[in-house]
């Protein structure tokens, strides 16, 4: 009897250090060390789907919470597969054509609704960190919301609404932009957002901060002794990150901004400054500094933690983490420019709603 | 009869709203900017061609007028990554297969709409597994297109 119970303890011991690398995600494994390049870096090469259902911001419901229970984890898979479910469903065959005046869809579905569920791919669970699934992927300010704007920045945040109409819901099919003072939102095709335009996927998806969004999620690193590149399937933007380097000139600006790269242990960081006036994430300003972080938490996982700061914009910086995740998907090509035939459209469009209108007013 | 043809109408168009109302205000384009809510269309027709083309599919088909004439509609749909993904390539629509598109008429007058929803004549969902649950692809079913080689 003396000895059956170590034995029975070290039974159980071993049982619990079986279990706890798949309760326990980004917590190293005894057994799983990270592969390492020849110059003895971790090896964060390779393709990765960063698709997740938990939004960047915290809904309202969860406050302060971080982490979802298992059943308030599986509610939200379950609304998003129920919504597939119905939106899968056959429609009447004998519909009729949609209503005259719009169909009310809000926000970039500007009152005509956008196209089937079937093209969507946001991806189909939440993120799970250390075994925990999570309400946000803020999580500085700890209300997981972003802070609040500058006086400056809420300013022309409205004065953008206003002038962007039809990308926020409002879609009468006339040329109101007439009717106001100064350029309106269709003059100039340098004003139109840089994803109509193909510079840059829409959301961020490019960052930085990298952020997830409707569609094509998937990344490719590629990583040498002196640059880490990262490939993004969206638009086919690529970030080449020079590692132990100092930022470029501040009067070279970039679309996505100026990256540099240095390793702090097993994590690599990369500090991005000499943004363009317009960078990918929403509101943000020339003066935008993002600051992230990629370490290689397990075999199939790099736990990507990011931190902005702009003070003409935000009252405070703020930071998110998430999970990119392993995926033998491969990324295929995208040559946004050659099928844009939207933005033609939208222009044309302009222009014959302009005219229509002089014609009224003759 | 009235209002039971018009009551599947009615359910589709509260489907529409819960998507649009679920789905994050970031998109590669505002439709708002290019389609029109003041011309709402019905097509239905045969597939002449697919483009199978970022950042947006679309779908051209063959409309036969009321007065006899056809005319040829190109249907804006999705990014093709994502069906590619789930093993659907732009051979998956073949030419001649007639479908019905609900939309709206894009602000240049061209022939030109969103593909709102596109189906198969009898209502079904284009791009859908035979099982047609568009529930997420886990290889469980056995009806789910296979994947493209790589």
């Amino acid at each position: 009897m003396p000895g059956r119970m170590p034995t029975l303890l070290a039974l159980a011991l071993l049982t619990l250090a079986i279990r706890s690398p798949a309760a326990g995600q980004e917590t190293p494994s005894k057994t799983w060390t990270v592969p390492r390049t020849p110059d003895g870096h971790p090896d964060l090469s390779g393709n990765y789907d960063t698709a997740t259902l938990t939004p960047l911001e915290r809904p309202a419901r969860f406050g302060d919470k971080l982490f979802l229970t298992a059943e308030e984890a599986a509610a939200i898979e379950n609304e998003e597969l129920t919504l597939s479910e119905e939106l899968a469903r056959p429609s009447d065959p004998e519909r009729e054509a949609p209503p005259v005046g719009g169909d009310g869809s809000p926000g970039p579905y500007g009152n005509v609704g956008g196209y089937n569920f079937f093209w969507i791919d946001r991806g189909t669970e939440v993120f799970e960190l250390d075994g925990r699934r999570r309400t946000s992927i803020l999580v500085d300010p700890k209300n997981g919301q972003l802070p609040p704007f500058t006086p400056e920045a809420a300013k022309r945040a409205a004065a953008r609404r206003a002038l962007y109409k039809e990308n926020a819901g409002e879609n009468t099919g006339e040329a109101w932009w007439l009717d106001i003072e100064g350029p309106g939102p269709y003059d100039d095709p340098e004003q139109r957002p840089l994803g109509e335009r193909c510079l840059l996927g829409f959301g961020s998806t490019s960052g930085p901060p990298s952020l997830p969004v409707l569609y094509n999620n998937l990344k490719r690193i590629v990583q040498t002794r002196d640059y880490v590149v990262i490939l993004v399937e969206m638009v086919h933007d690529v970030r080449i990150i020079p590692l132990n380097r100092e930022h470029a000139p501040k009067e070279i600006r970039k679309w996505m901004g100026d990256s540099v790269g240095h390793w702090e242990g097993d994590t690599l960081v990369v500090d991005t400054t000499n943004f363009g006036k317009t960078p990918a994430l929403f509101s943000a300003s020339e003066n935008l500094h993002v600051v992230e972080r990629f370490t290689r938490v397990a075999e199939d996982t790099i736990l990507y933690r990011f931190t902005v700061e702009d003070e003409t914009v935000w009252t405070e910086p703020w930071s998110g983490e998430y999970p990119w995740v392993a995926t033998d998907e491969p990324l295929y090509e995208y040559a946004c420019h050659e099928g844009n035939y939207s933005f033609g459209g939208i222009l044309r469009g302009a222009r014959l709603l302009e005219a229509e209108a002089a014609e009224k007013r003759k | 009869m009235r209002s039971m043809t018009t009551q599947p109408t009615v359910i589709g168009i509260a489907l529409g709203l819960v998507l649009t109302a679920a789905l994050p205000a970031s998109a590669h384009h505002a439709f708002g900017a290019e389609f029109d809510p003041n011309r709402p269309v019905l097509l239905k027709g045969a597939v002449t061609k697919v483009e199978w083309v970022n950042p947006h599919a679309w779908i051209h088909i063959a409309v036969d007028k009321e007065d006899g004439t056809r005319e040829v509609w190109m249907v804006e749909a999705g990014t093709p990554n994502t069906l590619l993904r789930r093993g659907f390539t732009k051979d998956s629509l073949k030419p001649g297969t007639v479908i019905t598109v609900d939309g709206y008429q894009s602000k240049d007058r061209s022939n030109r709409a969103n593909g709102r929803d596109m189906t198969f004549p009898d209502g079904t969902k284009l791009f859908m597994g035979s099982s047609g649950t568009g529930a997420p692809k886990d290889g469980k079913d056995p009806t789910e297109p296979k994947k493209p080689k790589q």
